[in-house]
C-alpha cells in the first residue's frame, strides 16, 4: 500500500517542498526513512511511532519505507514529522490517501501527537506556495508566519486534529491574519544624544547613503552609544526587504512566535572573540553567520582592532558583493549581506591619544602596531571615516 | 535434559495461553543454524515468533529484558529462515515476547508483549 504526502525542508535562505512517499509492506516490521535524512529527520522515526500510538491511531506492524524525493537533496530538521505520519496513517489505510496528497504538511511532532513549530517556516511556506499547493498544515506557533507564503493556513493542535480534518470529520477553520502590533520602532533614538553634532552629522550621512563608517575616539565617549541608535534614522524596510530579513531570521529560528514581518532594520553586534564561521556562515549545512543576520541592517564591530585578522578579512568579499558564498562538502549556499558596517575603535592601546583631557602613554611603535591590525583594504571600504569624535562633556 | 525446568514449565504456560487466546501453533522450539525460536504462532494471517522468558522472581530484573539486543537479532534471523522454509514469505509478521512469573502458586503469571521488537 503506498500513500503520498508533501512537506518541505529549508535549503540556504529559501524552501523546497519534500515529496513524501510512503509504502508498506509485508516483511520484517520496522521503519526506513531514506532519500538523505539528516539525523533530525532519522530521529523522527521514533516520535512519529510514539505520536501515532498515542493519539489512538494503529502504528501498522509491517514494514515501512519511506522515501524523502528529491533523493539528491540534503533533508533538514524535525518539520518532516507530520508528513511522515500521515503518509503511514494514509498508507496503512486510516485516512484517505487522496484526501492527504493535496496539502504541504510542516511541523515536528511531540510524542503525545502534538505540533511543535519550527524554525524556517516562512521560506518553505513560499516553496509550498510556488509548486503551485494552496493550503499547508503547520504548528499554532508558526500560523501567522505561514500566512505570509499566501496559503491558506490551517493550525491543529494536535495530530488526531490534522486526521479528522483529513477525514472530512472535523474541518478546521482557517487561520485568520492577526492584527499587526503597532510598527515597532527601534528602542533607542538618536534624538535622545544631547551635543555630539560632528557625530551626529556623519551617522545622518552614513544612514542616508548607506554608507559604511567608523569611529575612533577616546573611551567614553559616546562610540557605542551613537552606533546603538542608528537603526532610529535609517530609513523604513520596504516590503521586498521585510520579506527578506524575516525569512533569514525564520531560518535562523530567531524569529518569535506569531508575530509578522521584521519591521525594525537589524542591529547586530557581535563579540570581538566571533568566530570566521560565526561571521559569515558556515558549518556542515552552512548556516548564515553575522553578516547575513545583519543584512538591510547594520553590523556593529565595536573595539574593532580586538577582532581577529582573520574574521575582519573575510568580510571584505561579502561587503563588495552583498552576499556570500559559503562552500562546504555537502552544499555550497548564497546568503545575502547587504549592511552597514558602523566600526568602533581607540586611538590607541591606552585609548586617549589626542585627548585633551588625559595624557597618552603609548609609545609611537604602540601606535603603528595598533593602527596596523586594521588592513589597508578593509579600511579603504569603510571610506567614510570619521577621526575622532568631540573630546570631554558634551552638554 | 532436566524435564521440569523452569523454561520448559514457561514454554509450555505460554503455548497453553497462546491457544486460549485463538492462536493456533505452528511450530515449537524451531532450530536453524542461527538460533531457536520458543514457539511459531499463527492468528488472523500473521505470523507471530514468540521468546518465551520465564523467571521465578524478578530479583535479577524483569523477564523481558533478558531478551537483549543480540538474541532479538538471532530470533529475527532465524524467523526469515522459517519463512524460507515453509514458504510464507509473503506474510505480514510479529515478534512477541512472554514473560512467565513462576512464582510459588499453581499457576504460573503470563505477560503477553505484542510486537516487542522488529527489524534494525
Amino acid at each position: 500500500m503506498f500513500a503520498q504526502t508533501y512537506g518541505a525542508t529549508t535549503l540556504g535562505i529559501n524552501g523546497a517542498l519534500v515529496t513524501v512517499e510512503v509504502d508498506i509492506a509485508n516483511g520484517l516490521p520496522g521503519l526506513d526513512i531514506v532519500g538523505l535524512p539528516d539525523t533530525a529527520v532519522k530521529e523522527s522515526r521514533e516520535r512519529v511511532r510514539a505520536a501515532i500510538k498515542n493519539t489512538g491511531f494503529e502504528f501498522p506492524v509491517r514494514r515501512i519505507t519511506v522515501n524523502l524525493a528529491p533523493a539528491d537533496m540534503k533533508k533538514d530538521g524535525s518539520g518532516l514529522d507530520l508528513p511522515i505520519a500521515i503518509g503511514i496513517l494514509a498508507a496503512s489505510g486510516q485516512i484517505s490517501p487522496a484526501d492527504c496528497s493535496r496539502h504541504a504538511l510542516i511541523g515536528e511532532l511531540s510524542l503525545e501527537g502534538k505540533l511543535r513549530g519550527i524554525a524556517g517556516i516562512l521560506p518553505m511556506a513560499f516553496s509550498v506556495a510556488e509548486t503551485g499547493r494552496t493550503a499547508v498544515f503547520v504548528a499554532p506557533d508558526n500560523a501567522q508566519e505561514a500566512l505570509f507564503g499566501g496559503l491558506t493556513v490551517y493550525a491543529p493542535e494536535t495530530l488526531r486534529e490534522v486526521v479528522l480534518h483529513l477525514r472530512g470529520e472535523a474541518v478546521l477553520p482557517p487561520v485568520e491574519k492577526a492584527p499587526t502590533a503597532a510598527a515597532a520602532t527601534a528602542e533607542d533614538d538618536l534624538a535622545e544624544i544631547q551635543g555630539q553634532p560632528v557625530a551626529k552629522r556623519a551617522l545622518e550621512i552614513a544612514a542616508a547613503g548607506g554608507h559604511n563608517m567608523l569611529m575612533v575616539g577616546p573611551p567614553g565617549s559616546g562610540k557605542t552609544m551613537l552606533a546603538r541608535r542608528l537603526p532610529s534614522i535609517l530609513p523604513r524596510l520596504s516590503e521586498q526587504e521585510a520579506v527578506e530579513v524575516t525569512k533569514i531570521y525564520s531560518i535562523a529560528g530567531l524569529l518569535k512566535a506569531n508575530t509578522g514581518l521584521v519591521a525594525v532594520r537589524p542591529f547586530r553586534s557581535p563579540h570581538h572573540t566571533v568566530s570566521d564561521a560565526g561571521m559569515i556562515g558556515g558549518g556542515r549545512l552552512p548556516k548564515p553567520g553575522e553578516i547575513t543576520l545583519s543584512h538591510h541592517g547594520v553590523l556593529f564591530l565595536d573595539e574593532l582592532p580586538e577582532f581577529p585578522r582573520q574574521v575582519l578579512e573575510v568580510l571584505r568579499q561579502p561587503m563588495e558583493d552583498g552576499e556570500v558564498t559559503i562552500s562546504r562538502v555537502n552544499a555550497s549556499l548564497s546568503y545575502p549581506a547587504k549592511f552597514m558596517m558602523i566600526a568602533a575603535m581607540n586611538p590607541c592601546p591606552c585609548g586617549f591619544y589626542g585627548d585633551p583631557s588625559q595624557q597618552c602613554t603609548c609609545s609611537p611603535g604602540d601606535l603603528r602596531r595598533y593602527m596596523k591590525r586594521i588592513s589597508g583594504p578593509l579600511l579603504e571600504r569603510i571610506g567614510h571615516t570619521r577621526k575622532s569624535l568631540v573630546y570631554g562633556k558634551v552638554g | 535434559m532436566q524435564k521440569d525446568s523452569a523454561g520448559q514449565r514457561g514454554e509450555q504456560a505460554a503455548a497453553d495461553y497462546l491457544q486460549a487466546a485463538g492462536y493456533a501453533l505452528l511450530a515449537r522450539n524451531y532450530r536453524a543454524r542461527t538460533g531457536e525460536i520458543d514457539i511459531i504462532a499463527e492468528k488472523g494471517g500473521t505470523v507471530v515468533f514468540v521468546e518465551v522468558k520465564a523467571r521465578h522472581s524478578d530479583a535479577y530484573g524483569s523477564p523481558a529484558e533478558a531478551v537483549t539486543y543480540r538474541k532479538q537479532g538471532k530470533i529475527l534471523n532465524t524467523a526469515l529462515c522459517y519463512l524460507k522454509q515453509t514458504g510464507r514469505t509473503a506474510a505480514p509478521l510479529r515478534f512477541d515476547v512472554i514473560e512467565i512469573y513462576l512464582g510459588a502458586g499453581v499457576n504460573p503469571r503470563v505477560n503477553h508483549i505484542a510486537n516487542a521488537f522488529g527489524r534494525r
